[in-house]
């Protein structure tokens, strides 16, 4: 019974970890309709942002928000130039994943060569041990459940209280709609490219947090549990993807608990194929709603 | 001059084995438009079952290394495990990925799939060993064909070319098959494929575990060749290095293949070896994948059919009586089309009715949903699934 509790602790843990990129991942997509597989990429640069900060002795909070800034800066960039270039010239959306993959291979090797193809890591102190019940956490621990709760909430505020929140939800349900409503969408996208960046960012710094090491290939590490997460929330859903999120957190910490930890994440994505196979909507080829690139 | 022989049977070796995956991979995508990003796990699990079954079972006596699998199989046979293997990971792998889902989820699920199996494999070492691999695999037929190595570098180099030459028959005449034309109806108009009653999910899980065959088939080739295989040969980004030299090439044409193949695996990644090295360890390898992933995006944006283009069936126009009919244009007809059949012009069949629209007899008709196809690939394309 303890070892469940702590393992749920731990799932928990890994959850809020999970979540913040899932929710930036699932707003960008379901606004853009790019399924961006650079994601990873720029989770990498941000993570690196944030071991430079740490190295110039900078506090690691405020470390998170200039890594956070730096995917924000790095997303808008990429949305307005290369996304822009190929959703002008008609890519389809199944060709724009293979360009988002290509995107994140050039941005993941030139982090490589900045980085001199070294693992460097990453200290923080990990603080006082806390005892909830039968679980124990690290103080570190239980602030990234923290910040994945303020981000979701700050997310959900967004969405649901700000005429901002309105105009990209919106958008999300039917862009051209939203235009003729007088919806300036072009500055609808910037935000979403603003606000998943930063996300995306964050996520990186938290995931090096609790990993402490940080290499060109630490966001693609990351990437598949939190493409599920997104997928498994539905598209477009903060509240859906940390659901999942905490779904894939707490089996993955079941199965490692059991002994199985090199199938952890096999059993995440065993969650993921169930619900491929079960039809959620959204995954499907939906014929009935045309899907365009919003750029 | 040694060295470099041994050098060139290298990459003779290496091209006919990439050249067997961008067929394999062509299939997929070219022909069924199924974005296989976990393709070259088909290819790793080929490597690891031609590999195993030849280092004999594991009795735990090395401790250098574990696996599973392990047998004493004779020649041939591992080969066609290697195909097996493929097959059957393809079949499992495709039950859920290629049902009828968007194609860019698709894509993302068998980015995950690759990534994960990797991460499986490198952190279990009771399955293939871990992240060192297994390593030994003797050559195939080695003593008993008695040449020095560097004579059985070229021999072996004939036989996988000799392979390539009977999986360029197989490949083109699938491709021209009813099989193949319904595969791209299903690509391109997959509602309207469906109307005429080809089932999408079926076909596409078929060209899956075909492609997926072929590609455990050149990962066996492969393991035999460099005797070792581990996690570290079989990153996603390797699958990468694959689908350029098929955007590079040409989507869905087989002879663009060779073409693609030469230029990306081989000019980009194999022969930059000859080169002096640069910088710190890493850095060529670093320098290469931002090549092949620029040159990825760039076709993308500027080249999307590739250098080759596939080529496009027609329904051939009649031609007046007299022009087809006299041996001599025919003859001019069939190198002009290469001798292809499909299109080639023909003339009314002999005996046809005067008066009435000569059909000819193996060509795709009406019904025939690649003539649908074409027909509809000419209109604005609003109806794109995605």
């Amino acid at each position: 019974m303890n070892v469940l509790v702590q393992t749920l602790g731990f799932g928990i843990v890994s959850a809020s970890i999970i979540a913040v990129g899932a929710m930036g991942f699932t707003i960008q997509f379901g606004l853009t309709n790019v399924l961006n597989l650079s994601y990873g990429a720029t989770m990498t640069v941000a993570a690196f942002v944030a071991y430079l900060t740490e190295q110039a002795g900078i506090n690691i909070w405020l470390g998170m928000v200039l890594g956070g800034v730096a995917g924000a800066v790095l997303t808008i960039f990429l949305g307005k130039t290369v996304f822009k270039l190929y959703a002008r010239r008609g890519t389809r959306l199944f060709e724009m994943v293979m360009v988002t993959l290509g995107l994140g291979l050039v941005i993941e090797y030139s982090v490589d060569i900045v980085a001199r193809d070294k693992i460097y890591s990453v200290s923080f102190p990990q603080g006082a041990s806390f005892h909830l019940g039968a679980a124990t956490l690290t103080a570190s621990q239980l602030a990234l459940v923290g910040v994945g709760i303020v981000i979701f909430l700050a997310l959900e505020a967004l969405l649901r209280l700000t005429r901002l929140g309105k105009a990209l939800r919106a958008m999300a349900v039917d862009p051209g709609l939203a235009r003729s409503c007088g919806i300036p969408t072009n500055r609808i996208v910037n935000a979403t490219w603003l606000i998943s960046g930063f996300l995306c960012g964050v996520a990186g710094v938290i995931y090096v947090i609790n990993s402490l090491s940080v290499d060109y290939s630490t966001g693609l590490l990351f990437l598949p549990v939190v493409l599920a997460a997104a997928i498994l929330g539905g598209v477009g859903s903060p509240r859906g993807a940390l659901l999942a999120s905490l779904l894939l957190g707490v089996v993955t910490e079941l199965v490692a608990a059991a002994g199985f930890s090199s199938y952890s994440s096999v059993a995440a994505f065993g969650v993921l194929v169930v619900v491929l196979l079960s039809k959620p909507s959204g995954v499907l080829n939906a014929a009935a709603r045309k899907v365009e690139l919003t750029v | 001059m040694g060295h470099f022989s041994f050098y060139l049977s290298t990459i003779v070796v290496y091209f006919g084995i990439d050249l067997m995956a961008a067929w394999a991979l062509n299939l997929q995508y070219g022909y069924a438009g199924v974005i296989n990003f976990a393709f070259i796990v088909f290819q790793a699990a080929g490597a690891y079952v031609a590999g195993t079954v030849v280092l004999g079972p594991d009795t735990g006596t090395n401790s250098y290394q574990h696996y599973i699998l392990g047998a004493n199989l004779p020649f041939p046979v591992p080969l066609l495990a290697a195909a097996l293997a493929g097959a059957v990971l393809s079949a499992v792998i495709g039950l859920f990925a290629v049902r009828r889902i968007r194609r860019d989820y698709q894509a993302a699920v068998m980015l995950i799939v690759s990534l994960i199996l990797l991460q499986v494999v490198t952190s279990d070492i009771h399955l293939f060993n871990g992240a060192n691999g297994i390593t030994g695999i003797p050559h195939p037929l080695y003593t008993a064909l008695g040449f020095s190595l560097s004579s059985y570098q070229w021999v072996y180099a004939l036989w996988v070319l000799a392979l390539c030459a009977v999986l360029y028959v197989i490949v083109e005449r699938l491709g021209r098959s009813s099989w193949g034309r319904s595969l791209r109806a299903i690509r391109d108009q997959e509602d309207a494929a469906a109307s005429l009653g080809l089932n999408g999910t079926l076909l596409r899980l078929e060209v899956f575990v075909i492609g997926g065959a072929i590609a455990g088939l050149s990962g066996g080739l492969l393991v035999e060749f460099i005797g070792a295989w581990s996690p570290g040969a079989w990153g996603y980004a390797e699958t990468f290095v694959i689908f350029t030299a098929l955007l590079v090439g040409g989507v869905g044409n087989n002879r663009g293949m060779l073409l693609g193949t030469l230029i990306v695996p081989i000019l980009v990644l194999e022969l930059p070896t000859f080169l002096p090295t640069i910088g710190y360890p890493g850095l060529i390898g670093a320098i290469q994948w931002i090549i092949i992933g620029l040159a990825w995006m760039l076709f993308l944006l500027l080249r999307p059919r590739g250098i080759l283009p596939e080529r496009r069936f027609r329904a051939p126009r009649p031609l007046a009586d007299d022009t087809v009919r006299s041996a001599a244009a025919r003859w001019v007809a069939r190198v002009l089309t290469l001798g292809r059949p499909d299109m080639a012009p023909r003339g009314p069949r002999l005996g046809a009715a005067a008066g009435r629209a000569p059909v000819p007899d193996d060509v795709p008709v009406a019904g025939d949903p690649a003539v649908a196809t074409a027909r509809v690939r000419q209109a604005p394309s609003g109806a794109d699934e995605g």
